[in-house]
């Protein structure tokens, strides 16, 4: 009897497991050849971003494999693996090959801006890989030990990189306070977690929902039962170390003085990666508690909740952005505000989900969070390409200041015409992709507002925001296009191979927005995902 | 008296509250670090009560000890930054990190 369960759970990990984990396992042997080089000073002889790039490229092959399988396969599935613990689906696969596509470009980035030296390269990649190693688990996680153990897998090389700008006052100082605000919101976190798992006797996602039923005796689960209010409170602390990841308002003060105090290409790495990576566990952590009419009502009240925070952390993201002259500092308020439009497809998510026409809005629930993923793909691009033209300039003028842009389309057009693509993308003016993300986001919104009229608000406070946010980005574009280069200010002269990678950014932010079949293609996947990870209710 | 989950679930939740107290009055970043850990403990007591007495059984002793393993690597980081901040200001008092305007 015995020997049988542990047979199958060798069969099912050596059949199954270890092909899902295939890119994850590359990343982590990545990680041990480039400490091993370190260890017999192989580093000098190999640079160590060479063995980093066919790391994660390998990483994304392995991804795009089973990318491959899954579409071809025809049927969505969805299975869990590893004793339950993670996850395989489509949606899992989306975010692997994002994340490793995503790591390829922040390796070149750091490569052609020489943050980190020779010296450190080893160190940073590793912290670079094992963040996203964490960032993978979190998109696969099925389990709360894992929901926890991947958001701290993220977090605690991301404190690191923050401070690894040694010998700086302002990079020390800013991962202290990352450090310490992190760990206390994933302290709170677990304990949250602990009272959810404990009341409801499992740790698995998908099982949440169904013994909150059983909690609720019949009933309607409601803030009556003393158990459905543990739980409640467990599920709102866990949204405190979820909202801390997502940078979200009132838990967003940390993320304005880590963005300015690490280096830019740091900044644009966490402001992308771990932003995804939060939002994929936000989604199964909702998709899990959702899905039985007896939790349909407190899990509306959630969706409008998260709807409000999403109201408040666009306004309050464009409005602080406006004073702002630390360009790294103004972006990070843009990604407070970003994280919260993508928040807004998160609340129409519950909203359709828990209203009792579900069964006929299954088309709209796999858009809004097809939305959701569209969006981070656009995402991806035009924020690093955006923080990699910070990098780039202050590379030669030592400066990070608005006052350093000033005129520079006079010496390198190259650097103009990218932030202008990314910033217009990122306002969300046609036909740039970040348009068509935000389009498919606000139509998602527009379907959960026929049933609740509170998304009416979340619509148009987006509507509003979208303006709000013209005037600041747009300030960076006059100081480029419009005013004199000071003479104080050292001249940027951009070599060809800087140049063509932030063209290149900058065409695939273009190209999201221009070419239809790219489009297509890409929000098709988008919803095939959105709809994989639903499978798990009623599954 | 004889313990139940209750006065099991009492102690977590009073490591709990005083790990947050700690974390929010210390101006010394090591006193900070230490209001996590009572945190992070007050949630393992929960985790290893819950495990003897309701359906969630021997998962909530691997949460438990999944949590130990990585309090000590965060708390090793944790030093790590702490240091470095030392060294860049000659204090540990995070209220002096003020250069950054929050």
């Amino acid at each position: 009897m015995f020997s049988e369960l542990l047979n199958n759970l060798i069969n099912n990990t050596l059949d199954k497991g270890l092909d899902y984990f295939s890119a994850e396992l590359w990343l982590s042997g990545t990680i041990v050849v480039m400490l091993l080089m370190r260890l017999f000073s192989i580093d000098r002889l190999v640079p160590t971003f060479i063995v980093g790039l066919i790391g994660a490229a390998a990483a994304g092959w392995c991804s795009f494999g089973q990318f491959a399988d899954l579409i071809a396969a025809n049927d969505p599935v969805s299975v869990s693996f590893f004793g339950g613990m993670l996850r395989q689906d489509l949606f899992s696969v989306f975010f692997r090959i994002f994340l490793s596509l995503f790591l390829i470009l922040t390796i070149a980035l750091t490569v052609l801006t020489g943050i980190p030296d020779n010296e450190d390269a080893p160190d940073f990649y590793t912290l670079l890989f094992g963040a996203t190693i964490g960032m993978m688990l979190m998109a696969s996680a099925n389990n709360l030990l894992m929901l926890f153990l991947g958001v701290e897998m993220a977090s605690v090389p991301s404190y690191v990189m923050v401070g690894f700008l040694k010998g700086r006052k302002a990079s020390s100082e800013a991962s202290l306070k990352y450090v310490v605000y992190g760990a206390g919101a994933a302290g709170v976190m677990l304990y949250g977690i602990s009272l959810v798992a404990g009341i409801l006797g499992t740790g698995d996602m998908t099982l949440l929902a169904d013994r909150i039923r059983v909690v609720a005796e019949g009933g309607t689960a409601g803030l009556g039962d003393p158990e459905v209010r543990t739980v409640a409170l467990g599920v709102m602390l866990v949204m405190v170390g979820l909202a801390f990841k997502l940078s979200l308002v009132p838990f967003h003060f940390w993320c304005p003085d880590a963005f300015e105090g690490a280096s830019a290409e740091v900044a644009g790495f966490l402001s992308v990666a771990s932003k995804a990576g939060a939002f994929a566990l936000l989604v199964r952590f909702c998709v899990g508690l959702s899905g039985v009419p007896e939790t349909a009502n407190l899990m509306t009240a959630f969706g409008v909740g998260l709807g409000v925070i999403a109201i408040i952390t666009t306004t309050y993201g464009n409005l602080a952005a406006y004073t702002q002259n630390n360009l790294k500092r103004l972006l990070a308020y843009s990604t407070i505000a970003h994280a919260g439009y993508m928040l807004m497809a998160v609340a129409a998510m519950l909203v359709m989900l828990n209203s009792d026409q579900a069964a006929g809005l299954g088309k709209a629930i796999n858009y809004s969070i097809g939305g959701l993923l569209y969006y981070l793909a656009v995402y991806m691009f035009m924020n690093l390409g955006a923080f990699a033209v910070i990098a780039l300039v202050r590379n030669y003028t030592f400066n990070e200041d608005i006052d350093s842009f000033k005129g520079l389309i006079s010496q390198s057009p190259a650097l103009c015409i990218t932030m202008l693509v990314c910033v217009f993308s990122l306002i969300g003016i046609p036909p740039f992709g970040g348009f068509f993300a935000k389009l498919m986001i606000f139509a998602s919104v527009y379907q959960a507002a026929q049933i609740h009229w509170a998304m009416y608000v979340v619509l148009a406070a987006g509507a509003v925001n979208t303006i709000f946010s013209l005037f600041y980005y747009v300030r960076i574009l006059k100081a480029m296009f419009l005013e004199e280069r000071p003479a104080n200010v050292k001249s940027v002269p951009l070599p060809a191979m800087e140049g063509y990678y932030v063209v290149v950014l900058a065409v695939m932010v273009a190209l999201l927005g221009f070419l239809p079949q790219l489009v297509n293609g890409l929000s098709s996947i988008a919803n095939e995902a959105g709809n994989a990870v639903l499978l798990v209710i009623g599954g | 008296m004889q313990p139940d989950l209750s006065s099991y679930l009492f102690i977590g939740a009073v490591l709990f509250v005083c790990g947050v107290i700690c974390m929010a009055t210390k101006r010394n970043a090591i006193g900070v670090l230490m209001g996590v850990e009572l945190v992070l403990n007050g949630a393992n007591v929960n985790f290893v009560a819950f495990s003897k007495y309701t359906a969630l059984g021997l998962d909530g002793q691997v949460f438990s000890l999944f949590v130990i393993v990585l309090a000590a690597a965060e708390a090793a980081v944790a030093l790590a930054i702490v240091l470095n901040f030392y060294n860049n200001h000659l204090t540990v008092d995070v209220d002096r990190g003020n250069k950054l305007k929050g």
